[in-house]
């Protein structure tokens, strides 16, 4: 018997007690060991099982592990070591068997990275994590399993870090800490190794700020970062590290915003940005995770020295002490960054310059024309053009949103100016005035020629084909009938086009010689970017080279040297457009010719070597504008028109923009279709010309088209030009009578109630933090406010009669306010010394009939206009006892006299059910009417609006009765249902009616406000509590009304109102209603001593 | 403004031996010329309605001139009295009054009572700006008994022959408060004056100002561009009178661009977007 086997039936049927499995795990390790140890070792180790099995409760499950693990340990230990390793598996299993079990598992791989040594310490970590109860030991176990492979990535102190930050998330959720380190490995490994200690590091910090963040981070972190430059993520990850220490819980989402935005931007560029964002950090850290998130767009806008000097400003404010001035400034929310950007940047936006060029076209053009972005028209969707390129259609100039194709604003502006002339001139010059057949001033129209022979053709083709009904084409615009002359409607269309624009080009060459400069410079800047003429097909090189002589710059024309008669032919009838009073009837006879010639040149490249493309001569450069006659002959004959390429007209250049003369007299028509205008001899266009119009137009883009199914998107195509025109065409109108009867099934448009119509506006808010506006913070909805019944009113009426006719009178009092002197008087208050004299001197001659020498002071109209903005936020549901309890609680304690008390109650229970309880907003509207009642009486223009509003983006404005707009039961209904709504941004309210008023003419401005607390909104304010944010913006937009000549004015109605409002109205007057009951008297009093100073 | 001031400025303007004796340049429009002289003939009051500065003053005096010159006869011919219009403007101011000299009184005729007695064309500028009341006085004066009733004398003048009541009239600026009675309006014929055309207008520039003809074409275009925004701000279209200021200012060595600016852009609007526009204008026509 082997010593094995007697160690093996000494033991085992002890180890049996413990657990079934145990003598057989014996029996293995046994096997494994005894080639490594000697019989006493053996023994040893047996024993170490076995006590270990004795230790504790369920200790034998590791006494099994430790059975199964000892072979490939002993490889790895010495036998002492091996006695040690053991130790530490004992004392585990004094916490939890199964964490020592998972601990003497994982000890093998473990130690394929640690020494012995540091086995403790990895084990300690382990511990660590255990608290006793059996989801920490299952995290224990957990740490065992995973470390052996975590420690492949990561060193061991960097495990100790992440044995901390799952420490931390245990406290908060062991679902989380085991998640996250089970995700470790994967997240670990696959990052690059100098990047795993920074990750780690910022980890902790999003631990420690906001736990649930962990697991965000573990998810996206890696993903993150990847885009970043492999240098600079360590300064990166630490930056965040240092802003969330800092910042706490906003440092992850900080984080994320500008780890997104660093992605936008090329990895060798970060370096500079991230140090730039590490210099201001210990200033402030939010400023420069914010600028960091800013740099994307910038960037867009700025060169790097611009940005230099844009970030520059920024860092002033953090070196004055303003780090909310800072943040503000690079989150891109403060006026003064939007200043700066616009300042620097080479860009200019439309928005920022559209109504000075509409004026300059309209101007130009002496028509009434629009400017628009021609996004707007993209997304019109009717096919007009696919990308943001300026174009006409007849009232309104498109152009790109921004411009920056050079690198100062002044060009960039000078661009689209070029822009807009060009623009202007396809109106100023006539190019939509296409009338078929009409001469022009050089040239004769060949139309009519044309068109008879091209019927001839067809009728003797016809007779072969014995087709009937084949000459039926229908024309419903001019330039189709002349655009049908041609079979190759791509052909003659960029032909025309290219024509036209020379002429419309050499007009305002002429006409407007103070932008031939940039005209120039846009033009060489566009023939610059042509594409190679020697690679394209004979035809298309040829229309190319004649957009090249358009562009004035015949020189970079390249033509087959053998063949240049034919090019000399088309640069001459070109040239036939640059006379001067050119019409587009020259054009479009230009426009003929020279598709005769190109129609003839086969599309078949011709690059071999024995044709020389040629630059033209000076001959050519200033050749003589002649059309085109018979035979000149003597050139190389075409070449045989084989593998023909595709034909595609030139690219337009970008400063001419698209160019659709038949879409524009399409609208045209329809538009006068609208408006009744045809005249007797055109019937209305059908739908059947609409369509075949558009079927054979090249000027209509619509992506999908080619693919889907014609007639759909034709139709569709067709709706949305009809509805830019205003009218469906040729429809009968019986018809949408019947589908509106049938209701239900309806597309919602026509529904029976109206959607309530609201016009947009956006204001500044101001920052008082940052000193600074926040651009187009708050948008502010205008819309009428709803009708109710005009009982309400009249009932008022009744119910205050003695007050209305009171008011009535003492307003009626101030009526004379400012006066005029009245000369000539034969009574009045003071002498004119003029006159006096002049009457001596008639007296002293013996005429003189009357003393006609006093003056008065007489009253002229009041000039008065003023706005009443009412709060309608819920708070004003409240009703008045209650507020009133709110106050005297205090005062009257009913001196502990319950019977008191009961009896005080009694008595407001019985008011309460003889009058419904009254709310505030009830005294607003009551004084309203009031006040309304006095105006008319006094005859001043006055405005009455609410407000209310969730958020920035929802400020809601109620016109209960515009400043312009008459009293009328409409505005009676309104004031029925002044309702209270939501919460009281006041700040841009008052901004909405500065404007109103400022619009309004009137000597005498008051806005009038009419509260019943202090401002507040979600949003208006660093969080819930904060009250300075929203009493700063308003006091603000109070002051911005003292600048436009308003007298603000404010009343609340709320007691607790001194503290804010003193802070708020400085030295803009305010009252504090104290008996608010007495409101709909004070506020007409009120008004009269304004509205008289 | 006292009596006395405004006598003696009268007496500036109301000198009866006035005569026009250059011809002043005065390019005829349309047919306001022919019109005038058939209204002087048949003894027919005239309104000239118009923006400011499109030649009406200049219309008159090249009118006095020219009918003087018709009638040959170098003496008396057809004197020009001019009374500028405003709120203050008495009856005494037109027709006269007494002035003390020592213990003395003494009569001095107004404007209108030296027209009316030697026979001139009385020209009443922007006579909207006058009174009602004073406007009145010239009622029988322009109606078929053309009569001077002169009061505080107790006395009624014939005009004389060659005496002709003209008034000038913007009908732009003028508020509905400030309008013409229509019994005063009734009385006069009236001829319209518009802007000149292109071509009309480089003329006028270029021999008032002595600017060639180019440069004047392009100040006359740019006329015509400004006068498409009249409605945003501008009170009225910008004047001949403002062109042939650049013209002037370009004459002596000004560039365009910039007597464009002071004469045109900033004399019209101070509206900040409308002036960048204008000067849009300004630099798409004229090279820097
Ligand atoms: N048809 C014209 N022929 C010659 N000069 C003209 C003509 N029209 C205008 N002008 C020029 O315009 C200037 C202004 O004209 P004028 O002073 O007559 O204007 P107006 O109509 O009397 O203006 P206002 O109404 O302001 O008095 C003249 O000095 C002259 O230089
Ligand atoms: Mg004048």
């Amino acid at each position: 018997m082997s010593s094995v086997e007697a160690l093996h039936d000494q033991y085992s049927q002890e180890l049996k007690g413990f657990g079934a499995s145990l003598p057989d795990d014996l029996l293995q390790g046994l096997q494994g060991l005894s080639e490594i140890y000697d019989q006493s070792q053996l023994e040893q180790w047996v024993k170490i099982g076995v006590n270990l099995a004795h230790h504790s409760l369920r200790s034998w499950e590791a006494t099994s592990e430790f059975f199964r693990v000892s072979p490939e340990m002993a490889k790895k230990l010495t036998f002492s070591e091996l006695k040690q390793w053991s130790e530490i598996g004992t004392y585990l299993a004094t916490d939890a068997s199964l964490m020592s079990v998972a601990f003497i598992k994982g000890s093998p791989s473990a130690l394929d990275s640690l020494n012995f040594a540091d086995l403790d310490i990895w084990a300690k970590q382990g511990q660590r994590l255990c608290r006793g109860n059996w989801k920490s030991i299952a995290l224990a176990a957990l740490y065992f399993q995973q470390s052996a492979s975590l420690l492949n990535v990561l060193s061991l102190e960097l495990v100790d870090r992440l044995v901390e930050i799952i420490d931390q998330l245990t406290e908060r959720s062991y679902e989380l800490a085991n998640s996250v380190l089970e995700s470790s490995y994967d997240i670990f490994s696959n990052l690059a190794e100098e990047d795993r200690e920074p990750f780690l590091l910022f980890a902790k910090s999003v631990t420690r700020a906001s736990w649930a963040d962990t697991r965000l981070y573990f998810e996206r972190g890696p993903k993150l970062i990847e885009n970043i430059s492999p240098n600079e993520r360590t300064i990166f990850l630490d930056l965040a590290s240092k802003v969330t220490m800092d910042v706490g819980r906003q440092g992850f989402p900080l984080f994320v915003d500008a780890a997104q935005s660093l992605e936008e931007i090329p990895l060798e560029d970060q370096k500079a940005l991230l140090l730039f964002a590490t210099n201001i950090a210990p200033n402030s850290a939010i400023a420069a995770m914010e600028y960091l998130k800013s740099t994307p767009f910038v960037r867009s806008r700025l060169t790097t020295e611009q940005m230099e000097r844009w970030s520059e400003v920024g860092v002033e404010l953090l070196r004055m002490g303003n780090a909310e001035g800072a943040e503000a400034y690079f989150r891109l929310e403060s006026s003064r960054a939007e200043e700066m950007l616009a300042a620097l940047s080479a860009r200019v936006e439309l928005p920022s310059v559209s109504s000075m060029l509409r004026m300059y076209a309209k101007a130009l053009s002496g028509e009434q024309v629009a400017v628009l972005s021609s996004e707007d028209l993209v997304d019109r969707n009717i096919g007009w053009i696919s990308e943001a390129a300026p174009t006409t259609e007849g009232t309104t100039i498109y152009l790109p949103p921004f411009v920056n194709t050079f690198e100062e604003q002044g060009s960039n502006f000078q661009v689209y100016k070029v822009f807009t002339t060009h623009q202007t001139g396809r109106l100023e010059f006539g190019s939509f005035n296409y009338a078929f057949n009409l001469d022009g001033q050089h040239t004769e129209s060949s139309a009519e020629l044309r068109e008879s022979d091209q019927l001839q053709n067809k009728l003797s083709s016809d007779a072969e084909n014995t087709d009937e009904d084949s000459h039926a084409q229908t024309v419903s615009t001019e330039i189709q009938r002349y655009f049908n002359l041609f079979d190759d409607r791509l052909l003659i269309s960029g032909i025309f086009t290219i024509v036209e624009d020379t002429r419309v080009g050499s007009y305002v060459d002429r006409e407007y010689g103070g932008i031939r400069k940039w005209l120039q410079r846009l033009q060489n800047w566009e023939v610059d970017r042509r594409p190679e003429v020697r690679a394209m097909g004979l035809r298309q090189a040829f229309v190319e080279n004649l957009l090249r002589a358009s562009l004035g710059r015949p020189d970079t024309i390249r033509w087959p040297q053998d063949r240049y008669t034919t090019m000399q032919k088309g640069i001459r009838a070109l040239q036939m457009v640059n006379l001067e009073h050119a019409t587009v009837q020259d054009s479009a006879e230009v426009a003929s010719a020279l598709y005769d010639i190109a129609v003839l040149i086969p599309n078949v490249p011709l690059e071999s070597a024995d044709v020389e493309w040629e630059p033209p001569d000076e001959e050519m450069i200033q050749i003589a504008p002649d059309m085109p006659g018979g035979g000149e002959g003597g050139e190389a004959p075409m070449p045989a028109s084989g593998d023909e390429l595709d034909f595609e007209n030139p690219e337009q250049p970008e400063f001419r923009g698209e160019f659709k003369p038949e879409l524009v007299q399409l609208m045209m028509k329809l538009k006068d279709q609208q408006q009744g205008q045809t005249d007797g001899t055109a019937s209305p266009l059908t739908k059947e010309q609409l369509m075949e119009l558009l079927q054979n137009s090249v000027e209509i883009t619509i992506n999908e088209w080619a693919e889907g199914d014609l007639a759909s998107s034709l139709g569709m195509f067709l709706d949305n030009l009809e509805k830019d025109a205003g009218t469906p065409a040729g429809e009968p109108k019986e018809q949408s009578g019947e589908s509106g009867d049938e209701r239900g099934g309806g597309d919602g448009g026509d529904d029976e109630e109206l959607p309530v119509e609201i016009d947009w506006f956006y204001y500044d808010e101001w920052d008082f933090r940052a000193s600074d506006y926040r651009p187009r913070w708050c948008r502010v909805g205008e819309r009428l406010g709803d009708e109710g019944e005009l009982d309400y009113y009249q009932d008022i009426l009744q119910k205050h009669h003695g007050l209305v006719m009171e008011t009535r009178r003492q307003f009626e009092l101030m009526r004379p306010e400012s006066f005029r002197k009245i000369k000539r008087l034969e009574d009045g208050h003071e002498i004119d010394l003029d006159e006096a004299i002049q009457f001596y001197v008639d007296k002293k001659a013996g005429v003189g009939p009357l003393a006609r020498i006093y003056t008065r002071r007489n009253k002229i109209e009041r000039d008065v206009a003023v706005a009443f903005l009412l709060d309608m936020s819920a708070s004003t549901d409240e009703e008045i006892e209650k507020q009133r309890q709110k106050y005297q609680e205090e005062e009257e304690d009913f001196q502990d006299d319950p019977s008191k008390y009961f009896q005080w109650l009694a008595q407001r229970r019985a008011r309460q059910a003889i009058e419904p309880p009254k709310r505030i907003i009830d005294l607003e509207k009551e004084s309203t009417v009031l006040v309304v009642e006095a105006l008319e009486a006094i005859g001043d223009s006055y405005g009455i609006y609410g407000f209310s509003g969730y958020g920035r983006d929802n400020v809601e404005f109620h016109v209960i009765k515009d400043l312009e707009e008459d009293f009328n039961d409409r505005v009676r209904k309104r004031i029925d249902k002044i309702d209270p709504v939501r919460s009281t941004r006041m700040g841009p309210a008052i901004r909405h009616t500065i404007q109103k008023l400022d619009d309004h003419d009137a000597k005498v401005k008051i806005l009038i406000m009419v509260s019943d607390g202090r401002p507040q909104d979600h949003g208006y304010g660093r969080d819930r509590t904060e009250k300075e944010y929203a009493v700063h913006d308003t006091k603000q937009a109070l002051n911005e009304a003292k600048r436009k000549g308003i007298t603000p004015f404010l009343i609340t109605v709320d007691k607790e109102g001194h503290d804010y409002l003193k802070q708020m109205c400085d030295d803009i007057g305010y009252e504090v209603v104290d008996n608010i009951e007495s409101l709909p008297r004070r506020l007409p009093t009120l008004y009269r001593h304004l509205a008289a100073e | 403004m006292t009596t006395i001031e405004q006598s003696q400025g009268f007496k500036q303007l109301a000198v009866e031996d006035f005569r026009i004796s250059e011809e002043p340049f005065y390019l005829p429009i349309s047919d306001e010329v022919e019109l005038f002289e058939s209204a002087y003939e048949q003894k027919i009051p005239v309104l000239l309605k118009g923006p400011t500065g499109v030649g009406k003053t200049r219309f008159i005096e090249y009118m006095s001139w020219k009918l003087h010159k018709n009638l040959q006869d170098s003496e008396s011919g057809v004197p020009l009295i001019t009374v500028a219009c405003h709120e203050d403007l008495t009856a005494s101011d037109l027709v006269g009054r007494y002035l003390l000299e020592g213990e003395e009184t003494r009569w001095v005729d107004g404007p209108i009572t030296r027209a009316t007695k030697v026979g001139a064309i009385c020209y009443l500028d922007e006579v909207v700006e006058a009174r009602k009341d004073t406007t009145v006085l010239i009622h029988p004066l322009t109606d078929y008994r053309r009569l001077l009733p002169v009061e505080k004398r107790g006395e009624l003048l014939e005009a004389a022959d060659g005496f002709i009541l003209v008034m000038s009239y913007n009908p732009g600026y003028q508020s509905a408060l400030k309008d013409l009675k229509h019994s005063t309006r009734q009385r006069f014929i009236a001829i319209e004056f518009g802007y000149p055309d292109r071509d009309q207008e480089t003329e006028i520039i270029s021999k008032e100002s002595g600017v060639d003809l180019s440069i004047a074409s392009e100040l006359a275009k740019l006329a015509e561009k400004v006068r498409n925004l009249k409605e945003h701000g501008l009170g009225e279209g910008v004047s001949t009178r403002l062109l042939v200021y650049a013209g002037k200012l370009i004459h002596q060595g000004i560039s365009p661009r910039r007597a464009c600016e002071v004469a045109v852009v900033w004399a019209l609007t101070d509206d900040l977007e409308v002036q960048r526009s204008i000067e849009e204008v300004v630099t798409s026509i004229f090279e820097e």
